[in-house]
């Protein structure tokens, strides 16, 4: 303080009229600052109080008494004006809305206006008359106006229309809340819907059809590509093979080439020998046959030609021979011939004789026959009369005529004994014999005894003539032997 | 700055301007370009998005009723 003083002092005197004249200057700087209001592009300036110009008129020259300043400086009176800024800035208010579609679908909606205070006068005197002290709560004013429009704008809305028409919902928009926002002096710059949230899930289900045409697209294409893949793959593995399969083959027909070349190399000297041999053994063999051509020529010469000659010669005394044995023969037939029909005529007479021997001779027997038949009827007669008179003795004579007979009958017995067993010795044999013997005694008594007592007890002569036809027989089958 | 320097101003149409519902037009104004909210002069006229109108008549503060402009 005491520097400063002491540096006016310092000041000559001659310079006080010009120090005031700046300090008056700067005052007046001051002061106009003070004064002096600048309206920045975004705000306008509401000023009141003492104006003579440019308070706002309407058409009909009527005022408010205010003055608007936008984008340039004004001159206030401090005390008798008062300046008040109105930001014209962009406003932004956030709508959340439950509210239902023209559907009937309830939906909740989140959404966002945009807006601003009017440039024109008229908007930015209604918004000064409205908000100018309330310029923070303006939001929630425009909130709570805005509500209610965004409810009947998605009320006359489908959901379908909301999500893609922009255009009605401007529209919608500028109807339903253009005359309102002007009141208050604001435009309306954008409203946009940021969510639309359904609990029907109106909207999801909106979105399946699509989803679903879009995923079976997209399998059809999956699968085609797969196919079309897979299909050239397998193309391609059988051309592969193909390949492979030709290469093997031609591979083989190669190897079997050299095969052939290579055996036919190593079989070369074989071959060559084989055929050399060959041709050894093809002279060897004409060799062969010219000596035995020439062996069969001598055979030929000394043996087949002698031996021709001789067969020949013997043929020729074969012949001779043959001839001579026929001519023989002939003779010897014709001899034989001769003598067997001289013997013939010889039987012939022989025969012819005997015959009439024999002729002779069975005359003469039967003659003899007859003669003697007749005599033994007259014996047989004589013998049945005997009968009558004496029948035992003629029994008897017949039985002493057959005992030969009986007796062999009983020996016969023996015949058929191949071995006699005699216990006793010669005196069995004996013994035996005498059996037989007494046997046909036996028989001969036993049938004495049976004859007998018919001949005592019948005295008819029927049984004489039975016994004298047996006696007959008997005589007759004698004579037969 | 009236509104009524809106008339004869050459815009576009930003939203389909038909009878019943509210377009939208972009009108270069102030040194930049503001969207006015738009309706058929004659009433019946159909404008789609992107065709050059003419401001015909304007209304406070921001609606204009425009027809479509077919060039000079």
């Amino acid at each position: 303080m005491n520097a400063a003083i002491s540096q006016l002092a310092k000041i000559p005197v001659f310079a006080y009229p010009v120090i005031g004249v700046v300090a008056i200057i700067i005052v007046l700087i001051l002061l106009f600052k003070a004064m002096w209001r600048v309206a920045e592009p975004n705000e306008a300036l509401i000023i009141s109080g003492l104006s003579k110009k440019g308070t706002v008129k309407d058409s009909t020259g009527d005022e408010m008494g205010f003055r608007i300043v936008t984008g340039k400086g004004t001159l206030v009176l401090p005390g008798v004006q008062a300046v008040r800024r109105l930001s014209l800035d962009l406003h932004q208010a956030d709508l959340v809305v439950d509210c239902v579609t023209a559907q009937g679908i309830p939906v909740h909606v989140q959404g966002t206006v945009i807006y601003k205070i009017g440039d024109d006068p008229t908007s930015i005197t209604n918004a000064a008359r409205r908000f100018l002290d309330q310029q923070d709560k303006m939001d929630q004013r425009v909130h709570n106006v805005f509500a209610g429009h965004l409810r009947s704008i998605v009320g006359s809305m489908t959901v379908e229309d909301m999500i893609r028409d922009r255009e009605q919902l401007t529209t919608k928009t500028r109807d339903a809340s253009g005359t309102e926002m002007v009141k208050l002096g604001l435009v309306v710059d954008s409203l946009q819907i940021q969510e639309i949230d359904d609990p029907t899930g109106y909207i999801a289900n909106l979105a399946k059809p699509h989803t679903a045409a879009v995923q079976s697209a997209a399998r059809i294409a999956q699968a085609d590509a797969d196919r079309e893949a897979t299909q050239r793959e397998q193309e391609a593995n059988a051309l592969k093979a193909e390949a492979e399969r030709d290469s093997a083959i031609k591979q083989a027909g190669f190897q079997a080439e050299r095969d052939r070349a290579q055996q036919e190399a190593a079989q070369a000297g074989p071959l060559a020998e084989a055929q050399a041999r060959q041709a050894v053994v093809e002279q060897e063999t004409r060799a062969a046959e010219l000596e035995a051509g020439r062996e069969q020529q001598r055979l030929v010469a000394s043996v087949i030609r002698p031996a021709e000659a001789k067969r020949d010669a013997d043929i020729a005394a074969a012949e001779a021979t043959s001839r001579v044995a026929e001519l023989t023969a002939q003779g010897n037939a014709k001899r034989i011939t001769l003598a067997a029909e001289a013997e013939a005529a010889a039987t012939r007479l022989t025969g012819q004789a005997e015959a009439d021997a024999t002729e002779a001779k069975g005359k003469a027997e039967g003659a003899a026959i007859e003669a003697r038949g007749l005599a033994e009827a007259a014996a047989i007669k004589a013998r049945a009369e005997a009968l009558a008179t004496n029948p035992e003795a003629v029994a008897m004579q017949q039985l002493a005529e057959n005992w030969a007979d009986i007796v062999g009958q009983a020996a016969s017995a023996f015949a058929h004994v191949d071995n006699f067993t005699v216990l006793n010795g010669a005196e069995g044999v004996n013994g035996a014999l005498m059996q037989v013997a007494s046997t046909g005694m036996a028989g001969f008594e036993l049938l004495r005894g049976m004859f007998m007592p018919k001949a005592v007890a019948a005295a008819a002569p029927t049984p004489a003539p039975d016994a004298a036809t047996a006696g007959a027989d008997t005589t007759g089958g004698t004579d037969g032997h | 700055m009236a509104i009524s320097s809106l008339i004869g101003k050459i815009g576009r149409v930003t939203g389909q301007v038909a009878p019943g519902i509210t377009g939208e037009v972009t009108l270069s104004v102030r040194g930049g370009s503001e969207a006015f909210f738009a309706h058929p002069y004659d009433g019946q006229e159909v404008i789609l998005k992107g065709i050059q109108v003419l401001v015909v008549e304007s209304a406070e503060p921001r609606t204009v009723y425009v027809t479509a402009f077919t060039g000079y």
